[in-house]
């Protein structure tokens, strides 16, 4: 059997397996309402919890974006690493507090704990709309990313027998079916099961990479002498870069609407904290090892453009395969490892898509079943507006470019949360003004197409001007006693 | 790692806290000179090596933060 007919019959057999999850969890629904579809009505234990935030934190972006980006910028790219743990060191700044409040107030999304925090404060539901109408963007952005790694994927796995767009739009029928039919249980369990997939598959082939080339060492001195800049320590707007983009991702990423909700979700408090405890182990058996396959791809594929870069892993899955039938059926299970945890991380998105639009920027009644049926309409339509775009070539950029865009977004909703969180008397005007300046000064950098200012993001910047301005007219209205100060920190 | 006395917890976790930030500064090259050729260290360029083991450090770290950490089902909890 060829390596593509192989590719063909495996991807047939795991879709097949996903429609089977899907039925066994629309049958374990306890009732129609948003929390049992949203959240498996907060019945997540340790290990799918853990696996579940574990596929949908490390997505197409970790499996295709990130070796791209080790190929492109060489071992400063390690940075990736302590970025990506930066995520679980952040979270001790808003789980131990939010946590509580969502248990006792039964949040679903993000705005609920928004709702209760500013609660009859003038701006209150603006400063909601403003940030749903954020995350929505982002996950938009984020949902995008993945039909883009997805087709990619796809394709390559199947040796070209499936097409592209065909991957694209096939799959993304796929995520929605069984997110449709089986919301945050289908999608938890088919992330355990598709988590499992990726570890395993990720850590062979990075075994495979090093006996092939001889070890770490040899690797680095093969980088070194076809691209000494790739091994040099990095210059001062790297450094500051390395910085930014700690910073970047370890505070936006802990505002990701499925991370909130996967909070929510937890079974018990016990469960959360053991799940983030494993989950800072991850970045080392995942992070590290695609920054080192992309790495050890510089000497062995020779020059890539930018985008051509981001097939860095699924070029090695299809040399590696050629060397043998053992090496195709192995390269074969990875490939299904990486398209799993790139769909693991899609049908998060959706499901978080749909909930926010539907009662953060809408409005519907959390408890309201047709609320969940509303939050299905509106994921159905994000998807089919990310599929076309995900075919317009125009449109592509690499998919780290994608992540830093939706990040400098979805960053600007920190103060929001975090300060809120930590800051009893703050309100809802001073943070939205910050969020309206400091998201225009992001986006208006990014859409001239300068991203950074000496290494630095410029949603990082921006995130320090809304911040400066938050608490600049908090300071100036601090004699200000019209609006209520927040109950909830009290409480 | 929930018995013992919550407030030698909460301040174990504030300097474990505190640590991890020390890592990531450490972890960052800034004490060497731009675009020097390192040497070679367990496999990997110098400065490349110990943000590895800084971030091994941290994670170690981070997981006994969170097993210490004060996160409650009750609301009025957490620290």
């Amino acid at each position: 059997m060829s390596t593509g007919t192989l590719g063909v019959a495996a991807l047939l057999v795991y879709l097949l397996a996903l429609v089977v999850v899907a039925s066994v969890a629309r049958r374990a629904r306890l009732d129609r309402t948003p929390s049992d579809h949203f959240l498996a009505a907060r019945h997540l234990g340790v290990f799918v919890l853990f696996l579940t935030l574990y596929a949908t934190a490390y997505s197409g972006n970790s499996l295709l974006g990130y070796p791209g980006e080790g190929y492109r910028r060489g071992f400063s790219w390690l940075m990736a690493t302590g970025m990506m743990m930066s995520i679980v060191v952040v979270f001790h700044a808003l789980v131990p507090r939010l946590r509580p409040l969502a248990v006792r107030h039964g949040f679903v999304t993000p705005g609920d704990y928004l709702r209760l925090r500013y609660a009859g404060q003038r701006h209150a539901p603006a400063l909601r709309r403003a940030v749903g109408l954020l995350m929505a963007v982002a996950l938009g952005n984020f949902l995008l990313a993945q039909l883009v790694a997805m087709g990619l994927v796809a394709n390559e796995f199947t040796d070209g027998r499936v097409p592209y767009a065909l991957g694209v739009i096939g799959l993304a029928a796929m995520i929605l079916f069984y997110e449709t039919l089986g919301g945050m249980r289908a999608v938890a369990w088919t992330d355990a099961a598709q988590g499992l997939l990726m570890l395993v598959g990720l850590a062979i082939l990075l075994g495979w990479l090093l006996a092939e080339q001889g070890g770490i060492g040899e690797v680095t001195r093969q980088v070194a002498a076809v691209r000494p800049d790739a091994v040099a320590v990095p210059d001062a707007r790297e450094k500051a870069n390395w910085v930014s983009t700690v910073l970047l991702l370890g505070l936006a990423s802990v505002v990701y609407p499925q991370a909130i909700q996967r909070v929510y979700a937890a079974e018990s408090a016990d469960a959360l904290k053991r799940s983030m405890a494993l989950m800072t182990f991850m970045p080392l058996a995942t992070t590290l090892v695609v920054t080192l396959i992309g790495i050890a791809a510089i000497p062995r594929l020779g020059h890539l453009g930018a985008i051509e870069a981001d097939s860095v892993m699924p070029r090695l899955l299809t040399e590696w395969a050629a060397s043998g039938p053992a090496a195709a059926g192995v390269a074969t299970l990875v490939f299904l490892g990486a398209l799993a945890a790139i769909m693991s991380t899609a049908d998060s998105v959706l499901l978080s898509l749909g909930s926010v639009v539907a009662t953060d920027l809408f409005d519907r009644e959390r408890n309201d079943p047709e609320t969940t049926r509303f939050g299905k309409r509106i994921a159905a339509a994000g998807m089919a507006v990310a599929v076309v775009l995900a075919l317009v070539p125009a449109l592509r950029e690499t998919l780290w470019r994608l992540i830093e865009l939706k990040m400098e977004l979805l960053i600007q909703c920190v103060p929001a949360f975090l300060m809120g969180l930590h800051w009893k008397r703050l309100r809802a005007g001073p943070l939205l003004a910050g969020l309206v300046v400091g998201t225009c000064f992001a986006a208006g950098f990014s859409l001239s197409g300068a991203s950074r200012l000496a290494g630095v993001h410029v949603g990082v910047i921006g995130l320090a001007i809304n911040a400066a301005v938050c608490a600049g007219l908090m300071w100036i209205g601090r004699d200000d006693g019209r609006e209520p100060a927040s109950a909830t920190l009290d409480s | 790692m929930q018995g013992g006395n919550p407030k030698a917890r909460r301040r174990i976790r504030r300097a474990l806290l505190v640590a991890i930030g020390l890592l990531y500064i450490v972890s960052i090259p800034w004490y060497r000179t731009s675009g020097a050729q390192p040497e070679l260290w367990l496999g990997l360029p110098d400065w490349g090596a110990v943000a590895v083991l800084c971030y091994g450090a941290a994670a170690l770290l981070n997981a006994a933060a969170w097993l210490l950490a004060d996160v409650s089902d009750d609301d009025g909890g957490g620290s």
